[in-house]
């Protein structure tokens, strides 16, 4: 999905807070694509993918409000409440659990407009970072990322006890920010 | 020195934060962490740093036709399009209107403070909007509404003027379509005289929001340019 798009992606949601449906079937139309495929790749299961996908357009059009004057990319916004809605599902939670709602708005609308240009003007990409780490870690914060796998379902994938797992991914995470930060 | 106790060290909070972005926490801890959140700023920008980082891996998801009859699905279950009526009655999207307004109520008595032309004795009986900034438009604006004089008050704080364009006011009430208050000049205050339909519907909670029009405003009373700025009115 281009970057150029953004700023029609973030209009469509801005006219979503203000309750337009034919803003809301125009952000369906070009997003649902990606979103499908962020519930079906976290979910395994195209009935579940299809009704996580319900879910999160509702969310999206209840929630339009909370996207403002971010500095987040509307995508990436997007996809976050996917992937949150699928991890939720995945993990058997309740659907709506209050710390998630939370940490949207947190990084929604933070007092830190400073921060957000730096963050979407200068975004390091990750996978220059992810490069430096041994590739089967890598991979570890890929699955974790993308799948949505546990620290359970990673150490049986990678054949290791689940708390060498935890001690591998945990060291990787810390070479990892130092390098995001540089 | 232990990985395992989350003692509370930096490391350990670096580390939980990452854990946290990447969906790895769960239950108590998870719930723990994003109460501290709340309270701790380094905390927060941490989260921050690893979403914005994190998010470069969504070109990964790979896109992926949604099924046929979703969107109708989803609009009959959103628009209650079988069963009108059925969209007013969803408690969780008022909640979430109300709770957004008491936000905003935060922002706008911050930026009353700082606006010196207001007179302080006057708040008790005033509606106020501040009218934020939409996607790096750099166009915000404060609106005052006496409901003693019948008049909107609406004051630019930042934003240039563009050329063969002007700024357009409207007010969303509800579910209703957004009316136009006319033409709103940046770099000056000006004073709107509000019609007895105007009156009627603005109240805390109807949303006051600005577009980008061709010059003169919208021709056909529906807005038509980008949203550049958004604010929900709310008492004072």
């Amino acid at each position: 999905m281009s970057s150029t798009m953004s700023p029609e992606i973030a209009d469509l949601i801005a006219r979503c807070a203000l309750r337009d449906r034919a803003a809301f079937r125009d952000l369906y139309t070009r997003t649902s694509a990606k979103l499908f495929g962020v519930t079906l790749r976290i979910l395994k299961d195209r009935s579940e993918a299809e009704e996580a996908l319900q879910e999160v357009y509702v969310k999206i059009w209840q929630r339009a409000d909370r996207y403002v004057a971010g500095g987040y990319s509307p995508i990436s916004w997007l996809v976050a409440v996917a992937r949150n809605h699928s991890l939720d599902v995945l993990r058997a939670r309740k659907p709506v659990s209050d710390d998630i709602d939370l940490v949207l708005d947190l990084a929604d609308g933070g007092p830190d407009p400073e921060q957000a240009t730096i963050d979407s003007s200068e975004r390091t990409r990750i996978d220059g970072c992810l490069d430096e780490l041994e590739s089967d870690k890598a991979d570890c914060v890929r699955g974790a990322y993308l799948d949505g796998f546990s620290y359970e379902e990673l150490a049986a994938r990678h054949s290791v006890p689940l708390n060498t797992m935890r001690t591998w991914l945990r060291r990787s995470l810390l070479k990892l920010r130092e390098c995001l930060k540089a | 020195m232990s990985t395992e106790g989350h003692s509370g060290g930096r490391e350990d909070d670096q580390v939980l934060v990452a854990e946290y972005a990447l969906g790895l926490l769960e239950g108590g801890e998870r719930a723990a962490l994003a109460r501290r959140m709340v309270s701790e700023p380094s905390l927060a920008s941490d989260l921050r740093l690893w979403r914005s980082r994190l998010a470069t891996l969504d070109d990964e998801f790979a896109e992926v036709a949604a099924p046929a009859g979703a969107l109708a699905r989803l609009e009959a279950r959103l628009f209650g399009v079988a069963a009108p009526g059925g969209w007013w009655n969803s408690l969780a999207l008022w909640r979430g209107l109300t709770a957004s307004a008491a936000a905003v109520a935060v922002i706008a008595v911050g930026v009353n403070l700082m606006q010196p032309r207001v007179d302080p004795n006057m708040l008790a009986t005033q509606l106020v909007a501040a009218i934020q900034s939409q996607e790096g438009s750099g166009v915000e604006f404060v609106a005052l509404y006496d409901q003693a004089s019948g008049e909107v008050r609406i004051t630019s704080l930042k934003g240039t003027p563009v050329a063969d364009k002007d700024f357009e006011l409207w007010y969303i009430k509800g579910d209703q379509p957004a009316v136009s208050m006319g033409v709103v000049p940046i770099d000056q205050r000006m004073e709107i005289p509000l019609d007895a339909a105007a009156k009627a519907n603005i109240e805390p909670g109807t949303v006051l929001a600005v577009t980008l029009e061709q010059k003169g405003g919208s021709p056909t009373g529906v807005a038509q340019g980008p949203i550049v700025a958004v604010g929900t009115v709310t008492p004072i």
